[in-house]
């Protein structure tokens, strides 16, 4: 297969729990700091406060104007849009003359689901406008073509827990056919109640800190967040002479096709999507320095990915950045994205905080300090409901 | 960017299946029930272009059915559909593509879910209904049941979730991630967006769809789904022909850029929003037709009027638009049908905020 032009990634914009921006994400990673909490901003009435990733720090100011009401998500997305633009060198002028795409993963940022309206819609009551209103402007690519006055594509993915993967992958490939010279690509979601209670309701919701691929995992912790990179076309990163962080070398995705929410136990879609992502970026295991698994700290998930990067890439380390983050779904992917590059950068990943126990059911185990790495390239992988999974991987950049 | 349409699958008020679309499409029928609405302590009627999937059926026993919602069973009808009309369904979909656009998701589910937390409590939450509220059931339902392990996507742009899907579709192919993309628009009818739809638009609901009267507010809702078996351009001559272009912009910025000898397929749908983009940015004149009536108002409509272009090649016959579509729009409407000649088509969507696409088809 011929190997894909590698894109680069100029700009990164990262917020979670971990951190407002991703040097202070980063640097509580390093620390091995992490600290899940009941949720504050809603509340429920099951019998155990499951603990979550919320940011609790006021997020920074965004918006030019503030003429549309508009949910949590989609102020993560463009907070971390602005943090990935200006680390990109661009502003709004800047922006406005180029073919700029957005494409964006999200879950609780495509969904219709407001408690409060449709429980006094079901009262009879004729609830007023308000909350669908704010869904409405809140299709988070939307909100970042807005807010930047891009006219160029613009894609919000619904992939489930793969989005943010896919949404970098699909935005890659936007620069590379020529179609955009700038792509804003990446993930956000916030915390709901609707999200916390279904994820409660399928019991793969651990109600103590999450221990991906531990020996006593019981399931994942809820968070939220975003991040957004910025894609640009070689040419244009050349020409205005901006050093890059990384490339998206390249980008698979394959389907299990074998149950709404349970990953097929052999792996076979996960592989499929590694094999393609491999195959297209004419790099070998060896160069590999390390994976960002998925991770969720559910039994079913960890096995699968132990297995599979077991089988694949025997001896290379592997970490879960979740233990630090939560599972912050749509955004999931494109937060650990923003990771694998600052930790190829920097030649050292965190250690994967709430393995402590090595399951003698998985073949391959987490890092489980800081670890040193070598190599030129990183993967970053998610699963999702549907079968879904997406991989990314990403070359060493010249920032 | 070149896409050869293999097969067409489409579910909608007027039944299900290109046969019954071409009947609809001649003899202009519209098809909305009237259903009841409760709103400030009073009951209204309200007409709805309504689908039935009891046709998927033919496809699927009722044990591969059980726990798949409306909105999937509407995806999976349609996606069938456009695999048997393909000849395909016996075929070896290891490496198809999965690519489902819609605007709402499956709403019902949404809704349903939050009933259980609603009346026995959050612990007793449905986790069937929570697993298929998420916005890719449909995909993974498709996948599951086609056996379909190349990528897989769900894209939810509102009135560009379609051509933004298309866009993936028509890289996948060009880059051989896959052997064949089955995409499809999807969208739902549920009795909150009905109540939305009368807070936004006013009391009395329309009679009919007037969709070129662009100052009038004339939407009818519409469900259903359009699917669409594509493949790369293999040197034969589909019977759908190919999409050819792909144009999504702004018109801060842009302007659609229509072949100049395309007929034009106005994805107006009696949105007084949206319309005056139509009205602004067609040029006097231009030869066009709108089948909004025909299926009414819904985020993925510009899937269906991609499906009667597909058809239009086909039979090389453009259809006449519906009776009382609207008058004084200004533009060459269409009232009878005419030969195509072998033309390109272009359809043409407006969201109420301004981004635009336009999809361009031609028979070879």
């Amino acid at each position: 297969m011929t190997p894909l032009p590698p894109i680069p990634v100029t700009g990164i914009g990262c917020l979670c729990a971990a951190g407002n921006n991703l040097t202070e994400c980063m640097k509580s990673l390093f620390a091995g700091k992490r600290k899940p909490l009941p949720p504050t901003r809603f509340s429920s009435d099951h019998q155990v406060a499951y603990p979550v990733f919320e940011i609790r720090k006021t997020i920074p100011a965004t918006r030019s104007n503030q003429r549309h009401d508009i949910l949590f998500t989609a102020e993560l997305a463009l907070s971390a849009a602005k943090e990935a633009a200006e680390n990109a060198g661009w502003n709004r002028e800047m922006l406005k003359n180029r073919r700029v795409g957005v494409c964006i993963g999200t879950t609780v940022g495509s969904a219709m689901n407001n408690e409060e309206f449709y429980r006094s819609y079901r009262d009879g009551d004729n609830p007023n406008m308000d909350p669908i209103v704010r869904f409405l402007n809140s299709n988070p690519a939307r909100a970042v073509a807005r807010e930047y006055n891009l006219t160029g594509p613009c894609q919000t993915v619904v992939n489930a827990c793969s989005s943010g993967t896919d949404a970098i992958g699909l935005g890659a490939s936007w620069i590379r056919s020529g179609i955009c010279d700038v792509v804003l690509a990446g993930g956000a979601d916030e915390l709901c109640r609707v999200t916390y209670n279904g994820f409660i309701s399928l019991m793969i919701t651990d109600d103590s800190p999450c221990k991906p691929f531990d020996a006593n995992r019981k399931g994942l912790n809820l968070g939220e967040g975003a991040a957004i990179l910025v894609l640009e076309s070689t040419d244009l990163c050349r020409s205005r002479k901006h050093p890059y962080h990384a490339t998206v070398l390249s980008y698979g995705s394959a389907c299990d096709a074998h149950h709404l929410t349970a990953p097929a136990q052999d792996g076979r879609g996960l592989m499929r999507a590694l094999n393609a992502a491999i195959g297209r970026c004419n790099r070998s295991p060896a160069d590999v320095a390390f994976i960002n698994a998925h991770g969720t700290g559910t039994p079913d998930n960890d096995q699968v990915e132990s297995f599979v990067l077991h089988k694949m890439f025997p001896g290379i380390p592997y970490l879960s950045t979740k233990g630090y983050t939560g599972h912050a779904l749509g955004a999931a992917g494109a937060i650990e994205a923003a990771f694998t590059i600052a930790c190829l950068n920097a030649g050292k990943i965190p250690a994967s905080i709430g393995f402590e126990n090595p399951d003698p059911e998985l073949p391959a185990a987490p890092v489980k300090h800081q670890t040193e790495v070598n190599g030129t390239i990183a993967i970053t992988q998610s699963l999702a409901f549907g079968g879904n999974n997406a991989v990314v991987i990403f070359g060493k950049g010249n920032s | 960017m070149r896409a050869a349409i293999r097969g067409l699958g489409i579910v909608g008020g007027f039944g299900s299946g290109i046969e019954k679309l071409k009947h609809t499409l001649i003899s202009g029928k519209r098809t909305p029930k009237l259903i009841q609405l409760s709103i400030k302590k009073r009951t209204i009627e309200m007409p709805v272009y309504l689908c039935d999937t009891s046709p998927l059926g033919a496809f699927l026993n009722k044990r591969a059915l059980r726990r798949v919602d409306h909105f999937s069973r509407l995806a999976l009808l349609g996606s069938f559909l456009a695999m048997e009309d393909a000849d395909m369904l016996q075929a070896d979909h290891e490496n198809f593509a999965i690519i489902i656009a819609t605007g709402y998701g499956a709403s019902n589910t949404t809704f349903s879910f939050l009933d259980t937390a609603f009346d026995d409590g959050d612990a007793c939450a449905s986790p069937t209904l929570f697993s298929n509220s998420v916005h890719n059931a449909a995909a993974a339902h498709v996948s599951i049941l086609l056996k379909a392990r190349g990528p897989n996507l769900t894209v939810s742009q509102f009135e560009m979730s379609v051509p933004s899907a298309m866009l993936a579709a028509c890289q996948w192919l060009e880059d051989r991630v896959a052997d064949a993309v089955l995409l499809g628009g999807v969208d739902e009818y549920c009795s909150v967006l009905g109540y939305c739809w009368q807070r936004f638009f006013g009391a009395d609901p329309p009679v009919s769809m007037k969709p070129v009267e662009w100052k009038t507010q004339s939407a009818i809702i519409g469900e259903g789904s359009a699917f669409f078996l594509l493949t790369r351009d293999e040197g034969d001559e589909p019977k759908y022909g190919f999409i050819t272009d792909i144009q999504i912009g702004h018109v801060r910025k842009y302007k659609p850029q229509s072949p100049g000898d395309a007929f034009l397929f106005l994805g107006a749908d009696g949105q007084k929003s949206s319309g005056i983009y139509y009205n602004r940015h067609i040029p006097h004149g231009a030869r066009s037709a709108v089948y909004t009536p025909l299926y009414g108002s819904l985020p993925v409509g510009l899937a269906f009027d991609m499906a009667i272009g597909a058809l239009s090649v086909r039979e090389d016959t453009v259809f006449a638009t519906p009776k009382h579509a609207g008058k004084d729009s200004g533009l060459n409407i269409f009232g009878k049908e005419q030969c195509l000649n072998s033309e390109r088509i272009s359809c043409l969507k407006f969201s109420c905020d301004g981004e635009f696409a336009m999809i361009t088809m031609a028979g070879t």
